[in-house]
């Protein structure tokens, strides 16, 4: 690669890779952190230089937290709230793609510009009258009044990529399968979905990632401590575990631990993902 | 067999004429599930918030309609608001521009065959991914004034002024918070950067090269300029992320001390949720809506930003 030599040439490599490791240190450091404050014995009342010099290391944090908080509980609350979102994301927005794509109806690029404006929303903006919602539907304080706003929220995204995947998609294999007799469903389902994998990864990461980290309508919606998803436990033991910083860290890595291991086993369809469509730009 | 034979051809396509509409109409099922949800969820609530601003009311009993004076005491006397405006100000600028500046240095540096590239690019969009809540408590720990890392380091090493009360000067407070936002999404610029460089072609590195530009020409009057559908994604991404700034402040200052931090997404929740002027709220949140939909759609409409680089 001609500018990789350039690079090196004109800055001198090792100016780049101290530039590099000095950055990746600040990066990491409030992680490494938050690991070793969760690991801090319990006779250390504070932490020293943010928790990165410890006089021992122990598990005492995290058996106290797995004692006194249900973690597993809310691990499970944030999959039931989080896998229907992006199932219904992902249902709702193909079949809305298709049709902004491929079929005609009455002001179509109304309704897609319509459906756009969400994007443009602060989601504070909408914790009032969602929250009134939700006590009028009895949504209130189930997962349910979560679920259906996070699919709303995630469905105009959806709807872009899918579509321009779709607008992308050669006509003639559409045309194939419909003189076969295949309904417009079909073609959707037998012809187009099964090769719609890297725009349907993006929109699943996305969905997901945006979902699992929701924090301001969680916090307006969720009363009992019992369906509250991760994002909200900090908050449950932050009086409980105040004078106990080990502890506290100890949750946010229990927390932090699931989305790590993801990311690290799907790096590539995140960085792919995100990067996919962008050869064409 | 005998059955179709039956059929007289004018009654066919008349049948085939029914079948055409109703399909055509079908077709518009296809996007009604999307559309149902976001009445009830976005259309609706825009609304409802336009309709409550116009009232006193406290989300439980029947408000009391009062015009516009909710808007008139935002902008006549409510320094909580004005603050916020301010803030929101100096948030769009701190965050968007540095992130975007560091966000393409990585991403030119990584795009290259550096090694450890990976494991590099992985480090830094890696902040993005945890949950805004853990972020915000772990830095409140970096800023603590007593044991905290950056106290602790300036008290070793007599750096006095890295022992600031971070997040409880009020001087300082926005700008604490600013720095951890800059922290979490300069991966998400870089990330859009690599994507956004691995579209340029070849030839047009190259040619700038054979022309003898050097690295910084070359970067500023070819590499910029082809990638301003990235900066554009990422100052309309910007923008809105500044406008629903929400989580990091409510655990690093709560808008605090005395509203010098708040932004509006936060003085909505406080107003609404803890001093239950739900009418009042109502009234932020139309500034922050027509705010969010007058600067969006400037940059979509006049500018031609887009929300994806997949769009």
């Amino acid at each position: 690669m001609v500018s990789n030599l350039r690079l090196i040439k004109q800055f001198g490599l090792i100016a780049v890779y101290l530039f590099l490791i000095v950055m990746a240190l600040i990066w990491l450091l409030p992680v490494i952190m938050m690991l070793l404050v969760s690991f801090m014995p319990p006779d250390q009342r504070a932490p020293e230089f943010g928790g990165l010099m410890l006089k021992g290391i122990s598990l005492a944090n995290y058996l106290a937290v797995f004692q006194d908080a249900p973690v597993p509980r809310y691990f499970i609350n944030s999959l039931i709230i989080t896998i229907p979102s992006v199932f219904f994301v992902i249902a709702l927005s193909v079949l809305a793609a298709y049709g902004f794509s491929r079929l005609k109806f009455f002001i179509k690029e109304f309704w897609y510009y319509l459906l756009l404006l969400t994007l443009m929303l602060p989601i504070p903006t909408l914790i009032i009258p969602i929250f009134q919602i939700n006590r009028t539907l009895h949504f209130y304080n189930t997962y349910l009044g979560l679920i259906l706003p996070y699919t709303a929220l995630g469905i105009p995204f959806a709807i872009i990529i899918l579509r321009s995947f779709f607008d992308g998609f050669p006509k003639d294999l559409e045309d194939a399968a419909r003189l076969d007799g295949c309904s417009a469903l079909g073609v959707l389902w037998r012809v187009m979905l099964p090769v719609s994998w890297p725009s349907l990864t993006v929109v699943i990461i996305w969905q997901f990632m945006t979902s699992w980290n929701e924090f301001i309508l969680a916090l307006v919606t969720m009363e009992d401590n019992a369906i509250k998803p991760l994002t909200l436990v900090p908050l449950i033991y932050s009086g409980q575990f105040m004078a106990r910083p080990g502890a506290m860290f100890a949750i946010l890595t229990i927390i932090t631990i699931p989305i790590m291991v993801v990311y690290l086993f799907m790096q590539r369809y995140f960085v792919s993902g995100m990067t996919a469509g962008a050869l064409k730009g | 067999m005998t059955s179709i034979s039956m059929i007289n051809p004018g009654q066919s396509q008349r049948t085939l004429a029914i079948g055409k509409a109703i399909r055509k109409n079908l077709s518009f099922f296809f996007v009604v599930p999307a559309l149902v949800l976001f009445l009830v969820f976005v259309l609706y609530p825009i609304i409802y918030i336009f309709r409550a601003s116009l009232y006193e009311w406290n989300g439980l009993s029947a408000g009391t309609f009062i015009r516009l004076n909710n808007y008139i005491q935002l902008i006549t006397s409510d320094r909580g608001f004005h603050l916020a405006l301010r803030n929101s100000f100096y948030w769009t600028f701190l965050t968007i521009f540095p992130q975007m500046f560091l966000g393409f240095i990585l991403a030119y540096i990584l795009n290259s065959r550096i090694i450890g590239k990976n494991i590099f690019r992985m480090i830094f969009y890696m902040p993005a991914i945890i949950s805004p809540i853990v972020i915000g408590i772990v830095w409140e720990r970096i800023y603590n004034p007593f044991g905290g890392l950056l106290a602790d380091v300036g008290r070793v090493t007599g750096l006095a002024f890295l022992q600031q009360s971070y997040v409880s000067d009020p001087k300082l407070a926005i700008f604490s918070c600013i720095a951890v936002n800059v922290w979490q999404w300069t991966g998400f610029s870089m990330l859009l950067y690599l994507a956004g460089l691995q579209g340029l072609s070849e030839e047009v590195l190259d040619a700038a090269a054979v022309d003898g530009a050097n690295l910084l020409q070359k970067i500023r009057h070819v590499v910029w300029p082809m990638l301003r559908h990235v900066h554009l994604t990422l100052i309309l991404l910007g923008v809105i992320g500044t406008l629903q700034t929400f989580a990091l402040i409510f655990v690093l200052t709560k808008g605090g001390p005395n509203h010098a931090s708040e932004m509006l997404p936060t003085y909505i929740f406080q107003n609404a949720f803890q001093l239950s002027q739900m009418g009042y709220a109502s009234a932020i949140s139309v500034v922050l809506l027509l705010l969010a939909l007058i600067l969006s759609l400037f940059q979509v409409v006049v500018l031609g930003a887009r929300f994806s680089l997949h769009e």
